[in-house]
């Protein structure tokens, strides 16, 4: 086997070597670099693979035939191993991706990128501090060389505020490492373990410490960074970000026995405030590389902290941070070296990735993996990070991580989706040679291998989580293919995933009421689909993803499998989203308040071992001090999701911009999902209390108001799909509210009523998404008297809105029947009042829904209209016959859901006597009253129809217009501001607080980031300034104010 | 316990010369005084390594007649630190030559040697 | 000036730090285990009369070949850095340096060469060595710039003897773990007898390479700043 330090022999020969070419042979320069750069990935590649299979044992290279601590040693390990492989396959690539460079730029610049390899290697690879500090300087100045690739007055003057960074960092380190000779009497870091100890030792760890974690980057001291990330051609960027930042904490990890165990804490707070911070700035940035820049630095701070804490971390520590590690190398480098494609450091310049499906993907596929959604490493890392935090009370440190994600969320997905909309008509198609594309295609398909053994190692669940990742991931591969060919094979797998699903959730009503609802409204709602042509690429990948999401939801087998499902069906709902025509704005207010729910449910599961074990349907009854915060963290994070009030103002925007036939999935069938989750934890946990008050009564209230918030934002609106969306808010306040009752009754009413807005909120969105395909408008008033041309539409509208009113003799008055009991027994009644009074609302928008719509004046130009299309009525009828069945016959639904209800639940469950249901307040028979209504109905419409058998029919125009000719017609229309008179009334009711809320926190927000990045001068000599600051505050942070 | 030994002279000197050099580099406007304080402060360091290596009555540790090549460990100062500032005076060459070179350059570009005019990156 | 205030606070903070190493260091009273290994191992282990050639050449020669490496790409950077400078090239004319120094330098150049190659061969056995030797030589080529500004001097000759003293430094390093027993040791070569010339093994030929590669590199940097002196 070669030894490892040939990586370094064959990288000097070739950078010595590399000088004797001449200019006219530069092209074949380049090429000998390759070949020596391959070279350096094989020895240490196969290192690696030595490792890895066990053929080859770690070890020691001792320099000059003398051992440690006479003479320096390399050592080889796995940990070695993998990042020289990271390094020399970057080297490699980089050389190839900077081809047309390389091929112009001259022999110096070929030498120092070997160098810096070298640099690198030894690095990691060195057991000797000094050595150490003589590579570490080769690294700054072959990077300083590398900064100025470009070179222009920006580059030059970063490259310049680097070096005296460096010098100071430098300097702090050889002082440092002198001290620690004097005091141990030699150099090698595995014979100075006890450094600290000797008296004064710790100053000298203090001091190479202090260097290395500013080596790091680490906030605030890292501006001559930033401004390095921002300056230099992107393939560099990518090399600090990918290769530097990891050799360098690999020096923290290989120095960490020397510090006392005292200190790691205060590191690792370090590395996380850089984290948390770095990406809170990152928001604030339209530029970019140097945004790449700040999420580089933020990632290396989280690495940082996972390094510092390598001890309290224990076994997990491989896993979390390789899942970092491997995240920020394939996904960083990634994301520079698209920016080098792209060549723009605008956000709206990278519309022509839109032109390059594959790099587009890919594009997606790095801002996903970076803000640790899954299916990638960063994902498990950090939910591993989390619970291991956790389990030792570590509660600011997740509040940190968790607020950095979410900043980091916040940039990442404002980018991704303004590339998403940005034009798409670019000058000219993009010319993107070969050797740029390659090495961005390799490192997403590392990432996607990565991810794969990540999920391999976590030995989910074959039925609930793998093979849905396996269809989900086909339908990303046959992207390709016509739209109706991937709707029938997603129908196909969706019916084929229920069959084979249904044996093993056969017993367990919750999980089957459930799963139907994901998968029957998965199906359904894809079946208007094959109204649309073209390859609709990019909408069924993100669709299966939503659905077999909510399906992960449904096994409770393990927390993480239900945090997984949630974050994948956020995100392929996001995608969904967006694909609409103005949906970038609700798109990313969607994302940012999903990514906040879950965060919060993630830092609940953190809290969950403490009361419950590691089961997810633990037993919590009873009052558990402390698990008033866990349910209430639960509670908030899926509220977020069922849209209450105040947690609202991302709903109406996301649903109505959505694609109007991917409407009825984002709404009617996911929002249920945040339905599950608080059926979940109110009947798991019972009554709880927080600070003293009972969260139920507290929820109630929430509800109530939802309710009544919901539906009368809903009256005032003009755009159809943003009612129906209001209304979905109310649908759920009223669901929420039932549930806080925790009585028998209340959660059968959840449930029941989980089932029915499932029904005919997808009903109605489908038939408003028919109604829209026809006339090219959602605004009502544009509309009026379609019921000639939809009648079919008319009807499932209609009924829609009977049920949702809860009128006799439909399903939704089984739901207020038993409301009234419920809320009688359980004494709410002045909520119970609110609910009500809220009825009365939504018959307010119902109203203005059906007749705007479909009764009225016929406008001119939807005289051709035609009927939706038949793939669109179709499963709106199967819905109504749901319906009507449910009418008839409630019990069908209504006895299985009872049995879901936990006993310990309190309160009176109805009884059923065949078709009567009876509570002690008193009974109800659904189908007499149905027959009922029939009778009458029939009566009235026969003796109506004899009595008008000899009235005349009156055409549109049959009637003499008036001399006025409006100067805006539309004005004139009946449901043009139809409430104006409520709106004055209850107008101030409608102040939205909620929304000045939001914006007051993100203009707040902006203002910080502003000041705070202000510290960032661009000065070089302020930026080494802060490095002497930082050092003193560490110092103190350390010492407490003492001598060392 | 006597404090002024020789080797105390050269730490606190060197100390000395290193906090003179950091406090120009951070408060001299012009880029090359900058570059001269970098390397008063490599000075300084480079003092305080080789007067680790001293110890007092001792010679250079390289044989000759007058050392014989026996008990060598009694005779002679510590090697190391000798051959650690050999390396620490190169390195401090190559970083002032690339330091130079870009200020050449960066006055190339804005015709100014301040400090302050180089800040088209911040924030 | 308040900013400087708070900066002279800062550095005081750090001077005390550094000053706190007065209170815990004491001046060794006998060299600790590695040193005293080094003063009492050389001559039998290594063959160099000069202990700190020794372990820069031998015991810490990784380090040594990393700063060769560095004065190596601090070269290259400058030498990239100056070279792209498009700026139209117009001779310059200068007041004729002084006979004095015209006819010194003519004298003295290659006594200073000599002078050079002389400290670096002798590294294993004075003072001295590869470095030393080499920044001597280049202190010949700046007098020989300071004497004619203008003179070219064949740019191809320097790289040259930079890339293959370079390259048979990393070489005989190998040989030395292939024939010895680790990279860069230098026993591959018979010790010889202390205190002559042909002795310590590899050690004189690797300081000789050194010094080749040291001055041409120096010379080289010197030479690249004259040059864009010459474009002003």
């Amino acid at each position: 086997m070669v030894s490892p330090v040939h990586i370094v022999s064959i990288g000097l020969i070739t950078a010595f070597l590399l000088g004797l070419g001449k200019k006219s042979q530069q092209q074949m320069l380049v090429f000998v670099l390759m070949i020596a750069t391959a070279a350096m990935t094989m020895v240490s590649g196969s290192w690696l693979i030595g490792l890895m299979t066990g053929s080859l044992k770690p070890t020691d290279v001792f320099t000059a035939g003398f051992k440690p601590p006479f003479a320096i040693n390399l050592r080889m390990t796995m940990d070695e191993a993998v990042l020289t492989t990271m390094v020399n396959v970057f080297g490699f690539l980089t050389v190839i991706y900077l081809f047309d460079v390389l091929k112009k730029a001259g022999k110096h610049l070929l030498s120092i990128i070997v160098v810096f390899l070298i640099g690198l290697n030894v690095v990691v690879m060195t057991r000797d501090l000094f050595n150490l500090f003589v590579f570490l300087e080769i690294t700054s100045i072959a990077t300083a060389g590398l900064v100025i690739i470009i070179q222009d007055s920006k580059s030059i003057s970063a490259g310049f505020k680097f070096l005296m960074a460096s010098s100071v960092i430098s300097g702090i380190l050889l002082i440092g490492i002198i001290f620690a000779y004097s005091y141990v009497g030699n150099l090698n870091i595995d014979f100075m373990t006890n450094l600290s100890m000797v008296k004064g030792g710790a100053v000298a760890v203090f001091l190479v410490m202090t260097a290395i974690i500013l080596e790091s980057k680490q906030f605030p001291a890292n501006g001559w960074a930033l401004d390095m990330y921002e300056s230099a051609h992107p393939a560099i960027g990518s090399a600090l970000s990918a290769v530097s930042a990891p050799a360098i904490l690999f020096v923290v990890y290989k120095l960490m026995p020397m510090v006392p165990e005292n200190w790691h804490p205060v590191i690792g707070l370090l590395g996380l405030i850089t984290f948390a911070f770095s990406n809170f700035l990152a928001t604030r940035q339209e530029n970019i590389r140097r945004m790449l820049g700040y999420s580089s630095v933020a990632q290396g701070g989280l690495m940082l902290t996972v390094v510092a804490m390598s001890v309290y971390f224990g076994q997990s520590f491989w896993f979390i941070i390789l899942g970092f590690l491997l995240t920020n190398f394939f996904a960083k480098a990634g994301l520079f070296w698209l920016n080098g494609i792209v060549n723009s450091d605008d956000q709206n310049k990278w519309g022509i990735l839109r032109k390059r499906p594959v790099l587009f993907f890919l594009f997606g596929v790095f801002v996903v993996a970076m803000a640790g959604l899954p299916p990638f490493p960063t994902f498990f890392a950090k939910w591993e990070m989390i619970m291991q935090l956790a389990q030792g009370n570590g509660w600011g440190w997740i509040v940190l991580i968790l607020l950095g994600s979410i900043f980091e969320i916040a940039f990442l997905f404002k980018w991704f989706g303004r590339v998403f909309h940005a034009v798409k008509d670019q000058p000219a198609e993009p010319v993107i040679p070969w050797f740029k594309e390659f090495p961005v295609m390799l490192f997403g398909a590392g990432i996607l291998a990565t991810s794969y053994y990540f999920i391999k190692y976590q030995q989910f669940d074959n039925l609930f989580v793998l093979i849905p990742l396996l269809i989900v991931a086909a339908f990303v591969v046959i992207d390709f293919l016509p739209a109706f060919i991937k709707n029938i094979l997603l129908i196909a797998a969706l019916t084929f995933y229920g069959y084979i699903i249904y044996p093993e959730i056969k017993g367990n009503i919750m999980q089957l009421v459930f799963m139907s609802v994901f998968l029957v409204g998965g199906i359904l709602t894809l079946i208007p689909g094959f109204a649309t042509k073209g390859t609709r690429a990019g909408f069924y990948p993100f669709a299966a993803m939503t659905i077999f999401g909510l399906i992960m939801l449904v096994n409770p087998g393990d927390n993480l499998t239900f945090f997984m499902g949630w974050e994948q069906m956020a995100l392929g709902s996001y995608i969904l989203i967006l694909r609409g025509k103005k949906a970038e704005r609700p798109a990313q207010q969607y994302m940012l308040f999903s990514a906040g729910g879950a965060y919060l449910m993630l830092a609940a599961f953190g809290m969950l071992p403490h009361f419950a074990g590691d089961t997810f349907f633990g037993n919590l009854s009873g009052l558990i001090p402390g698990a008033g915060v866990v349910f209430v963290l639960f509670a908030l994070g899926f509220m977020l999701k069922t849209a209450a009030i105040g947690l609202h103002i991302w709903l109406p925007g996301a649903y109505s911009e959505a694609e109007d036939d991917a409407t009825p999935l984002v709404s009617g069938v996911l929002i249920n999902a945040g339905v599950l989750g608080l059926f979940w934890i109110v009947t798991s946990f019972g009554p709880q209390q927080l600070f003293g008050y009972d969260i139920f009564q507290l929820m109630g209230w929430i509800g109530a108001i939802t309710a009544i918030g919901g539906n009368m934002l809903a009256i005032y609106e003009e755009d159809m799909k943003r009612l129906i969306a209001y209304s979905s808010v109310g649908a759920m306040g009223y669901i929420i509210f039932a549930l806080s009752m925790d009585s028998k009754l209340g959660l059968l009413i959840a449930l029941y009523y989980m089932v029915l807005h499932f029904i005919y909120k997808t009903m109605l969105f489908m038939s408003a998404a028919g109604v829209i395909y026809r006339t090219k408008t959602r605004n009502m008033y544009e509309m009026g008297g379609l019921i000639k041309s939809m009648p079919w539409s008319f009807i499932v509208v209609l009924i829609g809105i009977i049920t949702l009113a809860g009128m006799p003799p439909l399903a939704g008055f089984a739901g207020k029947w038993m409301f009234y009991n419920a809320v009688v027994m359980k004494g709410w009644y002045l909520q119970g009042t609110m609910v009500f009074f809220s009825g009365i609302v939504a018959f307010l928008y119902l109203y203005k829904l059906i007749a705007s719509v479909f009764l009225g004046q016929l406008k001119d130009n939807h005289r051709r209209v035609k009927e939706a299309p038949f793939v669109y009525l179709l499963p709106q009828f199967i819905f109504v016959i749901a319906i009507m069945v449910l009418s008839i016959f409630p019990q069908v639904l209504l006895e299985p859901l009872a049995t879901i209800i936990p006993d310990r639940v309190p309160g009176e469950a109805i009884l059923w006597d065949g078709r009567l249901a009876m509570t002690s307040f008193g009974y109800w028979n659904a189908f007499a009253v149905m027959t009922t209504v029939i009778v009458m109905f029939a009566t009235i419409f026969l003796w109506l129809t004899y009595h008008s058998r000899k009235a005349q029919k009156v055409k549109q125009f049959n009637i003499v217009f008036a001399a006025e000719r409006p100067f805006r017609p539309e004005t004139t229309h009946v449901s043009y501001n139809m409430f104006a008179g409520y709106k004055k009334a209850l107008g101030w009711l409608m102040t939205p607080l909620a929304t000045q809320f939001w914006t007051g926190i993100s203009d707040w927000s902006t203002a910080i980031a502003d000041k705070v990045r202000s510290w960032y001068t661009g000065n070089g000599q302020t930026y080494a300034m802060h490095l002497l600051l930082y050092a003193f505050v560490l110092y103190l942070l350390i010492s407490g104010g003492k001598i060392l | 316990m006597e404090y002024l030994t020789l080797q105390n002279i050269g730490l606190v000197t060197g100390f000395m010369l290193m906090l003179i050099g950091l406090y120009g580099a951070l408060t001299q406007k012009n880029i090359l005084r900058i570059i001269v304080a970098f390397t008063i402060f490599d000075a300084g360091l480079n003092l305080v390594i080789v007067a680790l290596s001293y110890i007092k009555g001792r010679v250079a540790p390289i044989i000759d007649q007058t050392t014989g090549v026996t008990n060598l460990s009694e005779k002679f100062v510590d090697p190391i630190p000798q051959a650690l500032v050999l390396t620490s005076i190169v390195i401090g060459v190559g970083v002032t030559g690339v330091m130079l070179t870009f200020a050449l350059r960066m006055f190339k570009t804005r015709h100014s040697l301040d400090i302050n005019d180089f800040k088209q990156t911040k924030w | 000036m308040y900013k400087n205030m708070f900066i002279i606070l800062l550095l005081a903070g750090f001077g005390l730090l550094l000053g706190s190493f007065l209170l815990t260091h004491h001046e060794y009273l006998s060299l600790p285990q590695l040193p005293a290994y080094y003063a009492d191992n050389t001559a039998p282990e290594v063959g160099a009369a000069n202990v700190v050639t020794a372990v820069v050449v031998t015991y810490r020669g990784f380090d040594t070949l990393g700063e060769v490496t560095i004065l190596f790409v601090a070269a290259s950077l400058i030498a990239m850095f100056l070279k792209h400078s498009k700026a139209p090239r117009h001779d310059r004319h200068p007041r004729p340096s002084s006979v004095i120094l015209s006819t010194s330098q003519k004298l003295l150049f290659p006594l200073i060469v000599l002078f050079g190659a002389y400290v670096f061969a002798n590294g294993h056995l004075t003072p001295g060595g590869g470095f030393q030797g080499g920044a001597i030589i280049a202190t010949g080529f700046l007098l020989l710039l300071m004497a004619n500004p203008q003179a070219e001097f064949k740019h191809g000759l320097l790289n040259a003897i930079e890339s293959i003293s370079g390259t048979s430094y990393v070489i005989i390093g190998i040989l030395g773990a292939i024939l010895g027993l680790g990279f860069l040791d230098n026993r591959f070569i018979s010790l010889g007898q202390l205190g002559t010339l042909f002795s310590a093994g590899a050690i004189p030929v690797i300081y000789s390479l050194i010094g080749l590669k040291v001055g041409a590199e120096l010379s080289n940097i010197l030479h690249h700043l004259n040059e864009v002196q010459n474009e002003e």
